[in-house]
Formats: structure tokens, sequence, C-alpha cells
């Protein structure tokens, strides 16, 4: 995993809980915590990380997961504002991610392994998402939808239709616009 | 499970009994800590900054690297044009890319080179844009031209100069940009890009675009070293008519096709400009080359205009060729009617007929053959040369024509052309030989004065020939030349031996035929004078003839010629007199010793009053004049004695003798007759 999204999560825990909760996040962890935005780091420090916050804030990981993409968009709107230009709403935004968004990410970080995501308009008038990873993080994309939902001033209902942690082959994720 | 572990309730955990520089010291970690967090994250910043512009530009070197690779791999202009417009469209992620060549009349015009990401959506842009003539300056490929560089349009559907907004605005395409193909300064393509988003001006972009545009302009240099190679291999530099290799293959390809189908609807014709070489030779090679240039502009007209005029009815095609020298061909194929050959060619004529074709000069005229495909024809060569046969028998019987070459026609001229070739093989294996008419003097007894000396030609295979049947062929090949010097000498050797055997007794003089080829050599008299010398023959007793034709062809020269001879003593004798157009100012200035009355005269002397007038006439004036008089073609002895009695003094024919060989005539001579 690439330290951007490490530095992420310091950011967000920082922002949320202090500079000092992140340290202690780490060394319970057992990490040294010195990530570089453009360094690779193994993916068990991050599912370390989550496992712990998850422990220590009486949450499910996935609950982790969920609210660090949610509180980490406003950081990348920051960081990569030129992504979020050129939008109004949500579901544009969304929909740049795979040809947009990802090429980008793998301009700065050769070798980024970025999911893909299936778009398709289910039958019910909801987006239909699918998600497929080894990493199955498909609650930190849920946190993401979130969030750029916030971005957009929009609140978007998210629901789970399958998960690759509960032995399907894709996750996906039913999106309705609720405002 | 440690309390330090509880994130949330870190800020509550109860620390060491603090002291006041302890807190001081940890304040000041803090401030250092933010302080490396900040250059950690600016150090980021520019190390991602600097990733994305390498990689980018990697990109965009890659991009050059596959244009200019393609571009070395092909020779086609529109095979690389394409790859770069596909190339160009799919790494910037563009919606079209579109490719434009110069056009005729300076513009530019769509050539069907182009890319789009999604066509189908696009089409209505596509099917306007990939044949589209733009004027220099128009639109913005148009613009390109006129500015030699890159052209951004920020947004083409409210661009006031861009004629395919309404449809670019249909098709949601925003921004465009264009780029020239260039062959140093010239714009040789333009290549057009449109996007669906705003697109910005990008340095390096532009640079890349300037390369991409020199790497095609290379391929375009290519193609045209490579047209004008193949062009001037095919074409003459002069006329920039096709020449002979180009026509060849034409006529190869229209002959197999007419010779498969109706052989008829195919011909040629040969054309060669009469008197050329004494235009070039007397105006220089500059004039010459003018009068060539002209010529083919003037042919090329004249079958145009034929062209133009029956071509509506059924078309048909034509090839005008410079086959070299001042020798033009025209392949007319698929004639709707054979007869159009002949119109043409009388077209050309009259081309050339019309004005002078330099200022000052006289006009030219040509000598046209023509010949029309044929089944008997076996390949293209044939057809060529029955074209040049009709074209010599145009000039050898009167230039400023035309000969179409039928059977007869052809049957003749190649039975003249075998002649020529046997005449040139007598001459090398001798077989020549000199038979002698008595002249004898008109008087009661008969008595023989001289010969004349008659070549005849010991045929292989037809036996003794005359001189009607291959003087004319050598007069007109120049093969005259050879049989005149060795007439001239074996005659006055013939006369120095008989001079010699005959010592004491009666000296004959020799009468020699000279051919108007063999006088007018300019140095006529040198070889007479030279076989003279080496022969030892009389110069007395050697009589020159030669024909009223060309005794008058240039009577300043000729009197000049013949008083030289003269002067050694030789006679001159005034051949066919009667024939020609000879005026009496003409025959006052010619110094001839002796005018022989025409044996046609003599022949129709007893039917006809006017002939027995003419030669009374002819005997009038040689007395007058003080010249001598030799009737030809004497056969009998009424005619005999009425040129007697009009006073005529010597004369000749099968009365008197019919001509014999050397020894017999020495015979006669020994004889006494």
């Amino acid at each position: 995993m690439k330290g951007v999204v490490f530095n992420l999560l310091a950011e967000t825990v920082s922002n949320a809980h202090g500079e000092e909760a992140w340290d202690g996040l780490l060394a319970a962890a057992g990490l040294d915590g010195a990530y570089t935005s453009l360094g690779s780091y193994p993916d068990e420090e991050m599912s370390n990380l989550v496992t712990v916050a998850a422990e220590v804030l009486g949450i499910s990981p996935n609950d982790v997961l969920r609210w660090f993409g949610r509180s980490a968009m406003p950081l990348l709107a920051t960081r990569y504002g030129v992504f979020f230009e050129g939008h109004q709403s949500a579901r544009s935004f969304l929909f740049s991610v795979n040809d947009i968004i990802h090429p980008e990410v793998r301009k700065l970080y050769a070798g980024a392994g970025c999911p893909h995501f299936q778009f398709k308009d289910g039958a019910d008038g909801r987006l239909l998402i699918g998600y497929q990873s080894p990493r199955q993080l498909c609650h930190l994309a849920h946190g993401f939808i979130e969030g750029a939902a916030d971005h957009y001033h929009e609140t978007i209902d998210v629901e789970h239709l399958a998960c690759m942690q509960k032995g399907s082959p894709t996750c996906r994720l039913a999106l309705r616009w609720v405002s | 499970m440690p309390a330090c572990l509880a994130v949330g309730q870190l800020k509550d955990f109860p620390g060491p009994r603090v002291r006041s520089d302890l807190e001081e010291r940890l304040a000041s970690a803090e401030r250092k800590a933010a302080r490396e967090r900040a250059a950690r994250l600016e150090a980021e910043a520019i190390a991602e900054k600097g990733l994305r512009e390498l990689y980018e530009s990697q990109q965009q070197l890659l991009l050059l690297q596959r244009i200019t690779h393609g571009a070395n791999q092909t020779g086609d202009v529109g095979e690389a044009l394409h790859l770069a417009i596909t190339e160009v469209s799919q790494h910037m992620g563009w919606a079209f890319g579109n490719a434009l060549m110069r056009a005729d009349g300076g513009g530019l015009v769509g050539c069907n080179i182009w890319y789009a990401a999604e066509p189908d959506e696009l089409f209505d842009f596509v099917e306007l844009s990939r044949s589209c003539r733009l004027a220099r300056g128009e639109g913005l490929p148009g613009r390109v031209l006129t500015e030699v560089g890159p052209v951004w349009i920020e947004d083409v559907t409210v661009d006031s100069n861009f004629p395919r907004a309404p449809v670019a605005l249909k098709c949601g395409l925003r921004a465009g940009c264009a780029f020239p193909v260039l062959v140093g300064e010239e714009v040789v393509a333009v290549l057009e890009f449109f996007s669906r988003k705003r697109l910005p001006q990008a340095p390096g972009l532009i640079a890349i675009m300037a390369q991409v545009g020199t790497q095609i302009g290379r391929v375009v240099e290519r193609d045209r070293a490579q047209r004008a190679l193949v062009y001037d291999a095919l074409h003459d530099g002069l006329t920039g008519l096709p020449n002979r290799a180009l026509f060849a293959d034409r006529l190869g390809t229209a002959f197999q096709r007419a010779q498969a189908g109706k052989p008829a609807t195919l011909a040629l014709l040969a054309i060669d400009l009469d008197g050329f070489k004494g235009i070039n030779d007397s105006l220089g090679h500059a004039a010459g080359d003018e009068l060539l240039v002209e010529t083919a502009n003037r042919i090329q007209a004249a079958v145009g205009a034929v062209e133009a005029a029956s071509r509506a009815k059924s078309p048909w095609q034509s090839t005008i060729a410079r086959m070299g020298g001042d020798e033009f061909t025209v392949l007319l194929d698929d004639l709707p009617d054979p007869t159009i050959a002949e119109t043409v060619a009388d077209a050309i004529h009259a081309a050339l007929r019309m004005d002078e074709l330099r200022p000052g000069q006289t006009k030219a005229t040509a000598s046209i053959g023509v010949v029309h495909g044929d089944r008997r024809y076996i390949d293209v060569d044939q057809m060529l040369r029955d074209a040049d046969l009709a074209m010599y028998e145009a000039k050898s019987t009167g230039r400023n024509r035309t000969v179409t070459l039928s059977e007869t026609v052809g049957s003749q001229i190649r039975q003249r052309l075998s002649l020529e070739q046997q005449l040139r093989e007598a001459i090398q294996h001798r077989e020549f030989v000199l038979h002698y008419q008595p002249i004898v003097d008109l008087g009661e007894d008969g008595q023989i004065c001289g010969f004349e000396a008659l070549v005849r030609w010991n045929h292989p295979t037809r036996g003794l020939l005359p001189p009607a049947e291959f003087i004319d062929v050598a007069e007109e090949t120049g093969l005259i030349i050879f049989l005149g010097d060795w007439v001239l000498r074996t005659a006055c050797e013939t006369l120095a031996k008989w001079h010699g055997e005959c010592r004491g007794g009666s000296q004959p003089y020799m009468s020699i035929n000279i051919s108007p080829r063999q006088f007018l050599q300019s140095d006529f008299a040198r070889r007479v004078r030279a076989v003279l010398l080496e022969t030892g023959a009389d110069p007395a007793s050697v009589r020159l003839e030669v024909t009223e034709s060309v005794a008058i062809l240039d009577a300043a020269r000729t009197s000049l010629v013949i008083e030289e001879i003269r002067s050694w003593g030789v006679k001159t004798s005034l051949d066919d007199f009667g024939t020609g157009y000879s005026s009496l100012s003409h025959l006052q200035r010619l110094p001839f010793d002796v005018l022989k009355i025409d044996q046609s005269f003599v022949a129709t002397m007893s039917e006809r009053s006017e002939s027995q007038g003419i030669i009374r006439a002819i005997l009038d004036l040689a007395r007058t004049m003080g010249m001598g008089v030799t009737a030809e073609g004497i056969e009998t002895a009424e005619q005999a004695k009425a040129l007697r009695q009009l006073g005529c003094s010597h004369g000749q024919g099968f009365f008197y003798g019919a001509p014999l060989g050397e020894g017999d005539c020495l015979k006669l001579l020994r004889d006494g007759r």
C-alpha cells in the first residue's frame, strides 16, 4: 500500500483525536510509522492499524475504514483539488475515478494497484457499483462515497448488496441519492 | 490492555509530574515535529511534482518515439499521418483527430485520415471533417497555414472563425488545437484535434507536436523525392511529356487490351519535325529546344482539342510522348472510330502551321506516320516500327504530310527497306559493273567518239539490274555517294586502259553520270581531281554529266565547280535537258560544254510535232551559246535521220549500240568502226 494512504490516515486520526492518538496507535500496532507518501508499505500495516483502532474505539474495522474514507475526502480535495474541479455532483466525480483519477495516481505512484469500479444503473433507480480487490476495502470505498457526497453537499444511502468478505466473488454497492 | 492504547483517552492520560523546563522541552519538540512534518509534506509535494513531470515527459517521449519509429518504417504519407493522429489522440485522451493535406489552390482538404474515440457519437463531425475543404486562414487548420505554427481554440463552439461550430456543439466538442506538418518552412499538412474539455496550452506538448510535425514532414519529403525520381525516370526533362519508357509501358498495356478485344480501337502516330537538324545546327541548341517545347505544347493542344470534341460521344484516351530528338509519338486508345487518328494528325499539322514556332522563324512542319491496331501485330515493337516506317514514307514523299500505313504502303516500304539493305551489301561485296553505251557522230559514217558509262547491279538472285531499279533508293539513303565514287573511278580506269590499248587509234571520251548528292558534296571537285590523278585518265576525254535539276539548285556554286573542273580540261554535260525548270538566264551562267537532249523528246519526235519543235529550239540555243548537243535514246534510223537533218551533231541509243561490257567495247574500238 502506498505511503500516501498512511499519511491520510495519520492526518484524519490526528485531526480527530490529536497528534498523540496517532503516536499511540502506532505504538500499539508495533509500527515505527515512518511513512512517506511516495513509499510503499505492507498491506498488513494498514490492517493492523485499523484493527487496533477498532479495538480502542470499540467499533468494527469496517466502520473504522468507512470513517477513514469519509474523513479523508476533505484532505484529498485540498491536496488534489484538480480532480474535484469540473464536477457538479458526486455522481460525475465517482464516474471519473477509473478513467481520470486512477491514471493520475499511477503517474505519481508507479506500480500503484488501483481498483477498477464497474458502474451500472440498477432497475430500482439506484446506481450499482462493482468492486473487486484482494485488499477487500469495500468499506473504505463506502466511506469515500460518503465523503464525495459531503463534498458536493449531497446525501447518498449506500447498501452492500454483496461482499467479498462474505465469500462473494465481488463486492456490489447500491447507491441511492437521498438528497 | 495498557492505558496508552486507549486512543480516545490519550489526552486525559495522567503523565509524570511535569517540570516547567520539561514542558518547555516538550513544546520545543512539538514545534520541531511540526516543522519536520511541514518539511516532509513540502518535500513530498516537490517530489510528486517532479515525478508527475517526469512521467509526462517520458510518456511524451514514448509517444514521439512511436510516431518516429512508425514514420521511419513507412514511405506512405497517409499511413504516417494516420499513426500520428491516432497516437496523439489516444495519448492526450482527445475525442477526435483529423489530418488535412494541401489542396490545389493553396488551401487544405481533409484526406479521410481521422481518429475518433467514440466514432458513433461524433458521426456528424467526422463526416463533416474528413473531406472538408478550407481556404488559407479559414477555420482552425486554415489558420495554421497563415501562422505556420500551432493554433489553439479554447472553445470552438463560440469561435468566430470556425465554420464547423454548430456541428461541434451538437457533438459535444469544446476545445480544438491544430499543428503544422512542415517540410522546411512549407506547411504540407495540418493535424487537428478536438477535446470535449477545456484544453489549456501546454508548452511541453507544443514542443512534442513540433517534433511530430517534423517527423511526418520527413515522410512527405521522402515521398516527394521518390515521386520525383519516378517522374524523372518516366518523363522527358525538356518538354515534361512521358518519355520512351513510360510510353512503351502505356502502349504495352493498351496493346494487350486492344489485341484481346478490338485491335482497331488502337492507333499510333509517329511524328518527326521536318528539317529540325537544320534549325538546331543553324540557330543553336537553345533555339532547337525552344522549338521542341513549343511543338510539344502544340501537339498536346491539338490532341486535346480533338479529344474534347469527340469525347462527349464516346470517350477515348491519348498519351503523347517525346521519344528523343525531334521524334514524338501519340498513342490513341479506345477509339470509337479509327479515322480519329487521321483527324488528330490533321489537327497536329494545322497546329504547327498556325503561327511561326519561334518569332522571326519560318514555320515548322512535321511528317506523321499513322498505324492502326491490327491482329497481325504480334508485339508493340512491330507497331512502333511500322509507325516509324509510315513517318519516313511521309518524309521521303514530300514532308509536311501524313502517311497511314496500309498493307500496300507497308509492303512497298518494306520492299524499299530490304532493297536498301541489299544495296549496302552490294557495295560491300562489289556487285556492281559498268556497261558502256557508244556515243556516235551523227554524220554519215557514224563514227564512235565516246561512251556513256552506265552502272548495272549484278544482283545475286535477280540478275543484272538497270539503274532505274535502285538509283532512287541509293540517292535517298545516301549510298549513292559510295556508288558514284566507284562509278567515277572505274570509268576513269577503263578510259585510261582503252587509251593505252588504242594508242595511235581513235581516242574516245568517257561520259560519266554524277548524282545530285555526289555533285553537292563540298569537296566534289577535289575528289574528281584525285580520281583523275590516280587513274591516269586524260582529263580532256572525261565528261561529267550533271542533271539540270541539281545544276540550278545553287547556280552560282555549280558555275564555280564546273569552271574549276573545266580548267583541267574536263568537259561537262547538262543531262536530261528540257525536263527540268532551267531558265535561260540560269543556262547562260552555267558553263556546260554539252546539252543532252532527253530521250523522251527523241522517242516522241515522229508523232508529236512539239517534240521536234523543242529539239529544234534546244539546238538553236546550243548553237547560240556555243555548246555541243548529244541526243539520247535513238532507237530507229528515222530518228537518227531526223536528228541529223535538224543539225544534231551527236547521239546515242540502241540504234547505234546497246551498252556493252568493257571487253566488247575495246573490240569495237579496235575494229575501228
